[in-house]
């Protein structure tokens, strides 16, 4: 008990949460970007596991930065199916979506099996080393809280500032929000709407495809079928959470990263609580906020509806 | 069709719904093709054929659906789509450049505030400032005045004078004609198509001869015309109004129809008359007044009416039906719930489509399939399958909107004598129409409605088209509704 009150105990939690945070954070920042464009786009879990995946098969032979890249593109290739069949062809974007993510996973875990040996060498990567800001990590708590982050890390931040600027400062961030929510007036504005969805679904699974390549290159090492044990969903209640914004969104994946670590450890302080209950911890948060958060989220009002071009 | 435009002017474009006023912005506008002849801009050949190429040379159209992309501040939408605006985009210089269109011409867009979040008005006023901030060199106002108050029917008028003051040639599409002698320099009148007047100095011209000229003749064509008897009042209005965001409301709405008596209420569409229906079903919160039906206040409640007998055809068959619901479903949905169709709160789909099948064939709907979905069948059958539903019984009071819309001659009959029947069988019916003959062919008593108000009101044999086209216009003086 007498841990809970000491300072060490709530900064590992907060490091921990970070580290947890990671692929939610690309994941999440991605998706956002896709659900403001007005495109639904549920096949996230599916990029995430593709993109674990090849950034393993990738990153073994040659080097983890390649790998990463590897991991964005895969999750930019399986994005395509999502343009191609729903942003283009006009199919339900939910069904498509969920058909993505069971193909992720059923395909990873195919060619997982069929590349494996019994008995033979596991492909695997070494974990990445940590990297210290110097003035940042001499702060006193914040210091540790900060302390000890991989580089998969401090570019997910990085990524939540450039996200953040592009969003709201740039024509292109505009025009995302603009065929997100009322895409005939942005079409009679001379904004191609199929185009920017289409490239706010890239970028969804490129982000999608680093989330996997972090999480599979920063914290696991080694692929198992269905590593990303369902992150992809997760960056989706996020998004919900974050009422479409880039700045929530990586809050958001904090805050679930933040719980998930808390579980470990409250789990470490007391083994005689069952770690079932503490890992349903972020989701029982995540539900308050759901429920408090509904009385201002605006969900972009093009969510999840084809656009059909009129000309 | 032959028109000009000249620099610096104010020039309305007058003419009924469907009288062309629309595609010939459409023209100019670059949304759509002309099929033959040319146009020339500053003397420039001009053959837009895209709103992209239009825009480029300096033809702005803010239309009746405004084109503001909502979820986005005004300062967003003036950067949305601006031609050669740079790729990162300066929230402050976007806001300061709203404020600075904003004091040249005496207006007061909040350049933070989103779209969705502004009366229509200010809306409006954004989008005139950001086709001015973009460099529209000519300007076309697709009916702007049609969801305004007198105030800001006003301020824009007096931003349209700054606007000419400063060279901007506006094409201002209109049928409200008091506000054109305040607002215009010139005036050309569409019917059908045709230009009737072309370029007509406003201040010259006699506005009840245009009115005249945009209606044509009303013929008013032998329908024959039943015999019904008169009975007591059954429909009771009082100091209606009705304040909507959406349409135009009511106000201050004075009448009463008796058992067997058949009232027209006329107006250019989009003058209130879908508030009046709503107000009428009990859609609606009144923001005054009373409705009262045998003496029965239904205002604000829909279930109180259709309990006093209310029966609606509504204007627009696809909300008035359950489209994707069946023949039988549509047919019988008055019924919802009624020990008759169920057993222990299950419903009995034989007896159901049995009715149905009767009712389709008493009201001729075809075909008479009781599993057919409603919006598989023709727009008169759709109307024949509502009237089903909601005449079954005889109504106390029946409002139909436009009853016989795009129907075919035949079903418009039948429509009609429906109605007829509804009277005979000692119901008040209140029949809404922006079509003068199916006023004429219907009603005993008509009032006429402009911005929500009734301008005039006098039986049918006085009808003569000077007198509607001068009351629909809304030049009339506010005689207030004879009742009877």
């Amino acid at each position: 008990m007498s841990q809970l009150l000491e300072a060490t105990f709530w900064s590992a939690t907060t490091a921990g949460g970070l580290r947890l945070a990671t692929p939610l954070i690309y994941a999440s920042i991605g998706e956002t970007f896709a659900q403001r464009a007005g495109v639904l786009n549920l096949g996230l879990e599916g990029y995430m596991i593709i993109g674990a995946l090849s950034s393993l098969y990738v990153a073994d032979p040659t080097s983890a930065p390649l790998g990463f890249l590897a991991g964005g593109l895969a999750g930019m290739a399986l994005a395509s199916l999502m343009i191609l069949l729903s942003i283009r062809l006009f199919a339900n974007q939910v069904v498509v979506g969920f058909g993505l993510t069971i193909l992720g996973i059923g395909t990873t875990g195919y060619i997982f099996h069929e590349t494996t040996d019994v008995g033979g060498r596991a492909r695997q990567v070494s974990l990445p080393s940590e990297i210290d800001i110097p003035l940042l990590s001499d702060i006193p708590w914040l210091g540790d809280a900060v302390f000890g982050h991989s580089w998969y890390t401090w570019l997910s931040l990085s990524l939540v500032i450039v996200a953040g600027f592009v969003a709201s400062r740039t024509v292109f961030g505009l025009q995302v929000k603009a065929v997100g929510e009322d895409p005939d007036a942005a079409a009679a504005k001379g904004v191609d709407v199929l185009r920017i969805r289409t490239q706010a679904t890239l970028v969804s699974g490129f982000l999608g495809g680093l989330g996997g390549a972090a999480l599979m290159l920063g914290s696991v090492g080694r692929f198992q079928p269905y590593l990303t044990a369902n992150r992809g969903f997760i960056a989706l209640i996020v998004i919900i959470m974050a009422s479409w914004s880039v700045w929530g969104a990586a809050m958001g994946a904090f805050v679930f990263g933040f719980f998930e670590a808390l579980g470990f450890n409250l789990n470490n302080a007391f083994v005689d609580v069952p770690i079932e209950g503490l890992n349903a911890i972020p989701f029982f948060v995540a539900l308050v906020i759901l429920t408090v958060s509904a009385r201002w989220a605006r969900m972009p009002r093009g969510l999840g509806a084809n656009y059909i071009p009129t000309v | 069709m032959d028109f000009t435009l000249e620099s610096s002017e104010i020039h309305a474009l007058v003419g009924e719904n469907g009288a062309g006023k629309s595609t010939l912005a459409k023209v100019v506008a670059g949304s759509i093709r002309s099929d033959a002849g040319s146009m020339s801009l500053f003397g420039q050949p001009y053959q837009p054929s895209s709103r992209r190429e239009a825009a480029a040379a300096g033809v702005a159209h803010v239309r009746q659906q405004l084109s503001l992309v909502r979820g986005l501040t005004v300062a967003q939408n003036l950067q949305l789509g601006r031609p050669g605006a740079p790729a990162v985009f300066n929230p402050a210089a976007a806001r300061s450049e709203v404020e600075r269109w904003c004091d040249e011409f005496a207006l007061s867009v909040p350049a933070e505030t989103m779209v969705d979040d502004m009366p229509l008005a200010v809306r409006q006023q954004a989008e005139i400032l950001i086709a001015v901030a973009w460099g529209a060199r000519l300007l076309i106002l697709d009916e702007p005045s049609s969801a305004l108050g007198p105030l800001e029917t006003s301020a824009l008028i007096a931003l349209c004078h700054r606007l000419r003051a400063e060279g901007t040639p506006i094409l201002y599409i209109s049928h409200r004609l008091p506000e054109l002698a305040e607002l215009a320099d010139r005036l050309t009148v569409l019917r059908a198509g045709r230009v009737v007047v072309e370029g007509a100095d406003v201040r010259a011209a006699d506005l009840r001869e245009v009115a005249n000229l945009m209606i044509g003749d009303v013929t008013l064509l032998e329908v024959s015309r039943p015999e019904i008897e008169r009975g007591s009042t059954r429909l009771s209005v009082s100091d209606l109004s009705v304040s909507s965001t959406q349409e135009v409301g009511c106000r201050g709405l004075d009448f009463e129809v008796a058992g067997g008596e058949i009232l027209g209420v006329i107006g250019i569409a989009g003058n209130g008359q879908e508030s009046l229906a709503k107000a009428l079903t009990g859609q609606v919160k009144l923001s005054s007044g009373h409705v009262l039906v045998d003496g029965v206040d239904i205002s604000g409640s829909a279930r109180e009416a259709i309990g006093a007998g209310v029966a609606h055809l509504h204007e627009d068959r696809a909300t008035g039906l359950a489209a994707a619901f069946s023949v039988a479903d549509n047919a019988t949905a008055r019924h919802r719930g009624s020990r008759r169709f169920t057993r222990f709160g299950v419903r009995l789909p034989d007896k159901i489509a049995r009715h149905a099948r009767e009712l389709a064939q008493l009201f001729q709907v075809h075909p008479p399939d009781p599993a057919a979905r409603a919006n598989s069948l023709s727009g008169g059958n759709q109307q024949k399958l509502m009237a089903a539903r909601e005449l079954e019984r005889n109504p106390t009071v029946l409002v139909a909107h436009g009853p016989t819309k795009g129907l075919d001659p035949e079903a418009a009959k039948a429509m009609r004598d429906r109605c007829f029947a509804a009277a005979q069988a000692g119901g008040a019916v209140v029949v809404i129409s922006a079509d003068l003959e199916e006023v004429a062919d219907l009603a005993h008593r008509v009032i006429v409605l402009y911005r929500g108000s009734i301008t005039d009101a006098f039986p049918i044999e006085d009808m003569t088209s000077e007198r509607v086209g001068a009351a629909m216009a809304g030049l009339t003086e506010s005689a207030g509704a004879t009742s009877g």
